[in-house]
């Protein structure tokens, strides 16, 4: 058993499966996760050209069951669409972590891959999942929206075969993230998602979810507090 | 032993006609969609898309929920329109629409409204609080014509009977016939009502993400799905039994809720919206003059 405040909360791995039908509704649900899934584009770069193509007459994801959605709470696919400077990292992060698991994360254009031709370039992170668990990439300078379905494919066979799973490392390998974005950012980096809370709550919590990374957040932390609400007279 | 017959029977009615609602507004929603997907030559979602996103939305692993009255107002929202439902009858089932009448029913009809301003109001997001105040701005434009075009039935009618009114239609002549200008009132209001374009400045995706939903969640955001299921049959079947005479049988009935539904969808994706202000002057001068006329026209 574990609390939240002062409420006992059943962890998941204590609940007994005892209805027989729970491996198909297992697969029901997997089935309709990978059937329908919104997605929220984070449209960095030079990518986010070939997503109206691929979202409209010519290729029409809908019929995939995929669909754009604008909030990051809604969102089950966030599609990072080619570099991402320091910056935009950070943003990035934030909508990561308000999205509501399960959550998919493809990069999209080389330069999420591997920097792509701003591999010198000082103020852009080169590799996406050293940052955040990457689903899918999606190759190509740019690709075509052929491709960028084609990955779009792959991830619902993923999703479906129970592979899709890459949003539990974020919780479970939470210090080499956190890590690798203190190295970026600096060691006061925070964000107003308690990632380790929620690890907690839901019970994915793994062996590299705590490590030195996270001891610098929590020497760094501090407390969020509700913004105040004026009006300007 | 007929009373317990007519009890249970009522009972059965209670739980059927929601589920049938549930279903015939999942067919609607999915043919909304196809509609905009065939507008846009497209080829839209396979036929069973709407039970997709709602079971995804219900199996999140992850649920914010930002307080109790967050998770009552979505309640409210639904429950609201699962309260219309029974007051509309169908054909055989008429649930507790003869001791409802239509008074009841058109304040049902504002209730989930207001259970979406409650939850939405806990969330603290101001583009939330901007959507729901837009929100709640288009309802007070939709309903006064609204409540015009529902008084003027009524009055035509003599009656605040749904069921009393079908059964007139049926002998006599359907409502539109009788009071044209009234019914083309209550197809402008029904536009506002279903928050189609032009009159969908509360959701607006480009500019407020969405409005009230933009914190709406996993379960939530699956409570909305089947909220908006639950409107396209209740707007539909309202309009159905005002003016085209409700249905003698289950063919007629269902051919006449999914053409009085495709008029609003099909007119929706070929414009752009309206500002709230807008919204507003335009309910309250065209469909608010037509609907008096047709009053005038019925005494």
């Amino acid at each position: 058993m574990s609390k939240l405040g002062n409420i006992p909360v059943q962890a998941k791995s204590e609940k007994k499966r005892t209805n027989p039908l729970a491996r198909v509704f297992d697969e029901l649900i997997q089935f309709c996760q990978s059937r329908s899934m919104f997605m929220l584009h984070y449209c960095t770069g030079c990518g986010a050209i070939e997503l109206p193509p691929a979202m409209t007459s010519r290729f029409d994801m809908e019929r995939l069951g995929i669909q754009p959605m604008v909030t990051p709470r809604q969102a089950d696919i966030l599609l990072v669409t080619g570099y991402v400077s320091v910056k935009t990292l950070k943003r990035v992060i934030l909508t990561y972590e308000q999205m509501q698991s399960p959550k998919y994360v493809i990069g999209i254009c080389s330069c999420t891959v591997n920097g792509g031709m701003y591999w010198q370039s000082y103020a852009t992170a080169k590799v996406l999942n050293e940052y955040l668990p990457v689903d899918v990439y999606i190759a190509g300078c740019m690709p075509r929206p052929e491709a960028v379905i084609m990955g779009l494919r792959r991830l619902m066979s993923n999703i479906e075969n129970g592979k899709g799973n890459a949003w539990k490392d974020y919780y479970e390998r939470y210090d080499y993230y956190l890590g690798n974005q203190q190295h970026l950012f600096g060691d006061d980096w925070q964000t107003p998602v308690d990632v380790i809370g929620e690890a907690k709550f839901y019970d994915l919590e793994g062996e590299e979810t705590y490590g030195e990374h996270t001891r610098t957040l929590e020497q760094h932390q501090e407390p969020l507090e509700a913004a105040v609400m004026r009006v300007k007279l | 032993m007929a009373s317990f017959n007519s009890i249970s029977e009522l009972l059965a009615q209670l739980l059927f006609m929601p589920m049938l609602a549930f279903l015939l507004g999942l067919v609607m929603v999915l043919m909304y969609r196809k509609i905009a997907a065939r507008l846009q030559r497209r080829i839209g979602p396979p036929f069973f898309q709407p039970v997709y996103d709602i079971v995804k939305l219900y199996s999140k692993d992850t649920q914010i929920s930002h307080g109790l009255i967050h998770d009552i107002g979505i309640v409210v929202a639904v429950g609201g329109y699962v309260a219309a439902v029974i007051l509309l009858p169908v054909p055989g089932m008429d649930g507790i629409a003869d001791k409802g009448g239509i008074i009841t029913l058109s304040y049902f009809l504002m209730i989930p409204s207001l259970g979406m301003a409650l939850g939405v109001g806990q969330c603290a997001n101001p583009n939330g609080s901007i959507g729901i105040s837009r929100a709640l701005t288009a309802m007070l434009a939709y309903d006064i014509p609204f409540i015009i075009v529902v008084f003027g039935v009524a009055l035509h009618y003599q009656s605040t009977s749904l069921v009393g009114m079908i059964d007139y239609q049926q002998a006599h002549q359907w409502g539109i016939f009788e009071m044209p200008l009234l019914a083309a009132a209550g197809l402008f209001a029904l536009q506002g009502m279903m928050g189609k374009h032009p009159f969908e400045i509360y959701v607006a995706p480009a500019e407020i993400a969405t409005g009230p939903m933009v914190e709406m969640s996993g379960k939530f955001m699956g409570g909305l799905f089947v909220m908006q299921s639950f409107q396209f049959y209740v707007a539909s079947v309202l309009y159905t039994s005002l003016f085209l005479g409700g249905g003698a049988n289950w063919f007629e009935f269902l051919l006449k809720i999914f053409f009085v539904v495709e008029i609003p969808m099909s007119i929706s994706f070929l414009f752009p919206r309206y500002r709230t202000e807008d919204m507003v002057r335009i309910m309250w001068k065209w469909p608010v003059m037509l609907a008096l006329i047709g009053i005038a026209f019925v005494i």
